[in-house]
């Protein structure tokens, strides 16, 4: 009896390794098959336009900017045009320590999506390679880094929201300071508890820059530091798998407003029903601007600023607008974005030491983590 | 003697190339990678750094999250024992009606976990739950944010930490020798003298292993503080997994991440302690299957079949809820209230209409069964050595594979991939940063501590006997491992594969340094979706994926464990 007990724990055993074998056939197979098929659908492209032409060498590129489908349409497009590329889709945060853990053996050729505050922190580690695109010229002043080590594509502004069917305009917050220098407003708008995301890093850097003092802890006045503790004080957490507009629509939060990227107003005011207001303060709003850069020590260089010379076009940066409602950075592309984000263009830029922001931004989330946030 | 010498040979050699593997593994892939980080993390500057202890001593912040764990691991392996004991005598030693039912109900925290188990825990309990607000029309006056701090979380680790006891007591329980109990039963020993002093003591060994694991999760809760603990109890592990993701936080992170490994190494060295000093047997030799008791007392007996089925309530609810929600939208379950209309097929529609979403499952199961695998082998042979083996080298063997435990699982992957993207020697001169090869590496690795415990406890309790018996019959000590004890604790050994699988398939932490571009794993992609700019569902989405990987799980349990104690049951 027991002998067949233990044959059947070893078949089973043997299933399983089978069962895996099979498996891990399965999935090289699909990802070759899928190689292959771009590869084709590059040599029949190669015969036409000859500007921006790709010559069908694989180029690797990580973005924290290809999830909702717009990696898989960058894929074909980027095809019909000669490139083959395989993208790695990974938040902000974690391609930028990629890239510093890979340092010294790169897989990346080219990186596209981040904000300002990494580009410079990517820069300042010598991760990057400086490259003038042909079109460079054609987005506003200030957005492109001088150096030439990376240019903006997409603009997206961070907003200070609020639903206008609980809150009007008139009542809503004009500005940051207000959530904590008016009582009114003591309790009603959300803080994140972590600080590892763009938008956070970005409205901390929206807020701290304001206090700028080159004798001050960490490049800040003790009035800015604060300014940050009332803050913490005033607001109310997040929780964790709720986002901002589940808050606002429900009935036992007292949350009415707080941090939004202005490419998620539109989709969620469908979502939850909202209505949603933004402050438009005197000082601007902070934009995070998405970039495009080549990784220092690319096998492909030639290929990469190919590339980017044809990613950041305005022709393919007016077809990404269209078909996921970005804001392009190009001039020539702005027509092609829709009304909401025609709006967005117009807001005034809050001016923002970048450099200033890249070199402390992880030190001020740090002390804001161990001294401020409750 | 030349005969002698000829046959001795191939065991010596295959004894010095175990190892040197056992060495070159532990120094390649635990030891080096991982000294690689803290050398880097605080010598800095061509100094060591002192700063972050005066950073962490003067963060109020910090302290008061770091006394939280330290409250919250201990309390949590005494309400966690308590619970898993009695969900495995309920399901397998008393005489309990429906107990097939209620050992499902139970054995629900195996299939989920982390922060859609903990959501699911607030669709009953929390603000807008449905206890809060059956509460609240009852008695007007009732706070609605009760569920929040130490209480709420221990309540909900509490019930989520079971799955251990629920694969590897219950295991234990199953070959516990029920002639002794009979026998106690002869001499008219009372029901509860019987379990305390004769089943129970039987089960010391996976108790204390399971103990030590309780007390780990306990020390490193990231899900359901965050969730439930409220401003008040927040614990160390979301401050350190925060920091070690900021370059210039990362001496924070490792030395927040040290202080609890020390807190695990005093745990473990005692419990190692106390392993050596009793050997414990729980195997019986002759077997006799375990008659399920009837508690002779009416009204214990009701009593018990009350509390069986209040567990079974409290386990179930909050995972029925989660695979409800799943059929509506992210609106629905900010809410929570839910109307006919609220229900909406579009989120398993719009994954199944994707032609590339199925292929990060089928990277993520190829990955996690490959490892899983490995890890077993690996561990087995390891445990084989340590069970014949009492010395120093032993020892340092035990702690070697041990040291996962003691670093975040970022603080790993980036220790791996900043080691091996430059050629090193005892590598072979391989680059593997950017392989397919690393990420499997980092997986086996985060999973060989709690094998090692896990598979180590059921060795324990195999008996040396049955070894010398078939020794004295002649078999080769390869063949006696392989048709004697590797079947006794086969059930333990699967058990493991399929929770070692379960928990990679969803992986975060690990994958995202590591995965090959064109091989996605299924938490990566999860999360990218989760945390996409311009969809709104995201909450309903999680939990869409959240119940596609419960149907997996349940059906790996199924294949590798519940399959096997089918054909356990079917011979006798």
């Amino acid at each position: 009896m027991k002998k067949i007990s233990r044959r059947s724990f070893i078949k089973a055993a043997t299933m399983a390794t089978a069962a895996v074998a099979l498996t891990a056939c399965g999935g090289s197979s699909s990802s070759s098959t899928t190689a292959s098929s771009t590869a084709a659908a590059s040599s029949t492209a190669a015969e036409s336009t000859p500007s921006n032409q790709g010559t069908g060498v694989t180029l690797n590129i990580y973005s924290n900017s290809v999830s909702d489908g717009r990696g898989d349409w960058l894929v074909e497009r980027a095809a019909k045009d000669g490139f083959v590329i395989q993208y790695l889709d990974a938040g902000g945060a974690d391609v930028q320590n990629r890239l510093l853990a890979e340092k010294s053996s790169p897989i990346a050729d080219v990186v596209f999506g981040l904000n300002a505050i990494m580009w410079e922190s990517l820069k300042a580690e010598d991760i990057l390679i400086p490259f003038v695109p042909d079109w460079a010229d054609e987005i506003p002043a200030g957005l492109n880094d001088a150096d030439g080590y990376y240019h903006a594509i997409v603009k997206q502004a961070i907003l200070l929201v609020h639903d206008q069917n609980q809150m009007s305009d008139d009542e809503a917050p004009k500005d940051w300071p207000d959530l904590w220098t008016k009582p009114e407003f003591d309790k009603k708008y959300e803080y994140m508890t972590s600080l590892g995301g763009g938008t956070v890093r970005n409205v901390l850097a929206g807020i701290l820059t304001r206090y700028a003092d080159p004798n001050g802890d960490l490049g800040i006045a003790q009035e800015g530091w604060d300014a940050i503790a009332e803050y913490y004080k005033h607001g109310v957490p997040n929780e964790e798998g709720t986002d901002l507009y589940g808050q606002i629509s429900s009935d036992t939060s007292t949350v009415l407003c707080g941090q939004m990227w202005s490419s998620g107003v539109e989709t969620r005011d469908e979502q939850y029903g909202t209505k949603t207001g933004y402050a438009v303060p005197d000082v601007g709003v902070p934009y995070a601007v998405e970039g495009v850069a080549i990784v220092n020590g690319t096998k492909n260089e030639e290929e990469a600023q190919r590339f980017v010379n044809w990613f950041g076009s305005a022709q393919i940066q007016g077809e990404w607008a269209e078909t996921f409602s970005t804001l392009p950075a190009n001039t020539n592309a702005v027509d092609k974005a829709n009304e909401f984000n025609q709006k967005i263009a117009e807001l005034p830029a809050q001016q923002i030491d970048w450099a200033l922001v890249a070199e402390n931004i992880d030190a001020w989330c740090e002390k804001i983590m161990l001294e401020y946030m409750p | 003697m030349k005969e002698k010498k000829f046959s001795f040979t191939p065991q010596t050699l295959w004894n010095i190339a175990i190892f040197v593997f056992f060495a070159w593994f532990i120094f390649a892939f635990l030891v080096f990678p991982n000294l690689n980080t803290i050398v880097s993390v605080f010598y800095q500057n061509g100094h060591f750094t002192t700063e972050v202890f005066d950073k962490l001593i003067h963060s109020t912040k910090a302290m008061r999250s770091l006394r939280n764990s330290l409250i919250l691991a201990p309390s949590l392996s005494i309400t966690v024992g308590f619970v898993g004991i009695s969900i495995v005598l309920i399901t397998e030693y008393f005489d309990i009606k429906g107990a097939n039912i209620l050992r499902l109900g139970y054995m629900t925290t195996l299939i989920y976990s982390g922060i859609i188990l903990v959501s699911g825990y607030k669709f009953v309990y929390g603000k807008t739950g449905i206890l809060t607000n059956l509460f609240a029309k009852i008695f007007p006056n009732f706070p609605i944010n009760w569920f929040e701090g130490y209480w709420a979380v221990l309540f909900v680790m509490t019930f989520a930490c079971t799955s251990n006891h629920m694969l590897f007591l219950r295991n234990a329980m199953r070959s516990v020798d029920f002639q002794t109990v009979e026998a106690a039963q002869n001499m008219g020993a009372s029901q509860f003298r019987i379990l305390t002093k004769v089943v129970l003591p039987t089960l010391t060994p996976s108790l204390m292993a399971v103990t030590i694991l309780t007390f780990i999760t306990g020390l490193s809760a990231t899900s359901a503080p965050l969730l439930v603990g409220g401003q008040n109890f927040q614990t160390i592990t979301p401050m350190i997994l925060t920091f070690a993701n900021n370059v210039s936080s990362r001496p924070l992170a490792a030395l927040l991440a040290l202080f609890l490994g020390a807190a695990t190494i005093i745990l473990l060295t005692i419990m190692i302690q106390i392993e050596k000093r009793g050997h414990y047997m729980s195997v019986s030799k002759v077997k006799t299957t375990i008659v399920k008791q009837k508690i002779r007392n009416p009204i214990l007996n009701v009593l018990a079949h009350v509390y069986a089925y209040f567990l079974f309530l409290i386990y179930i609810t909050p995972v029925a809820l989660v695979i409800l929600f799943s059929f509506t939208d992210a609106a629905t379950i900010a809410s929570k209230k839910l109307t006919l209309s609220s229900f909406t097929l579009k989120n398993y529609i719009s994954i199944f209409q994707k032609a590339t979403s199925y292929k990060p499952f089928l990277v993520s199961i190829a990955y996690s069964a490959i490892a899983s695998f490995c890890v077993a082998v690996i561990v087995l042979v390891a445990c084989r050595i340590l069970q014949k083996r009492k010395d120093h080298l032993a020892g340092a063997l035990e702690y070697g594979l041990l040291i996962p435990w003691l670093l975040p699982t970022t603080l790993m992957a980036l220790g791996l991939i900043t080691t091996y993207n430059s050629p090193r020697p005892w590598m072979f001169n391989q680059i593997l940063t950017g392989t397919s090869v690393i990420m499997l590496i980092g997986y086996i690795v985060i999973k060989i501590p709690f094998t090692l415990r896990m598979t180590k406890a059921a060795f324990f309790s195999l008996d040396d006997s049955l070894e010398d018996a078939a020794r004295n019959m002649g078999a080769k000590p390869l063949y006696t491992f392989l048709r004697v004890q590797l079947p006794i604790i086969m059930p333990t050994v699967l058990a493991i594969f399929a929770l070692n699988f379960n928990g990679l398939l969803g992986d975060y932490d690990m994958s995202v340094f590591m995965y090959h571009p064109l091989r996605q794993p299924l938490g990566v992609y999860i999360k990218s979706l989760s945390e996409s700019e311009s969809n709104a569902d995201n909450a309903a989405l999680t939990f869409v994926y959240a119940v596609l990987m419960m149907v997996i799980s349940t059906l790996v349990m199924y294949l590798v464990y519940g399959r096997g104690n089918k054909l356990d049951e079917s011979k006798k």
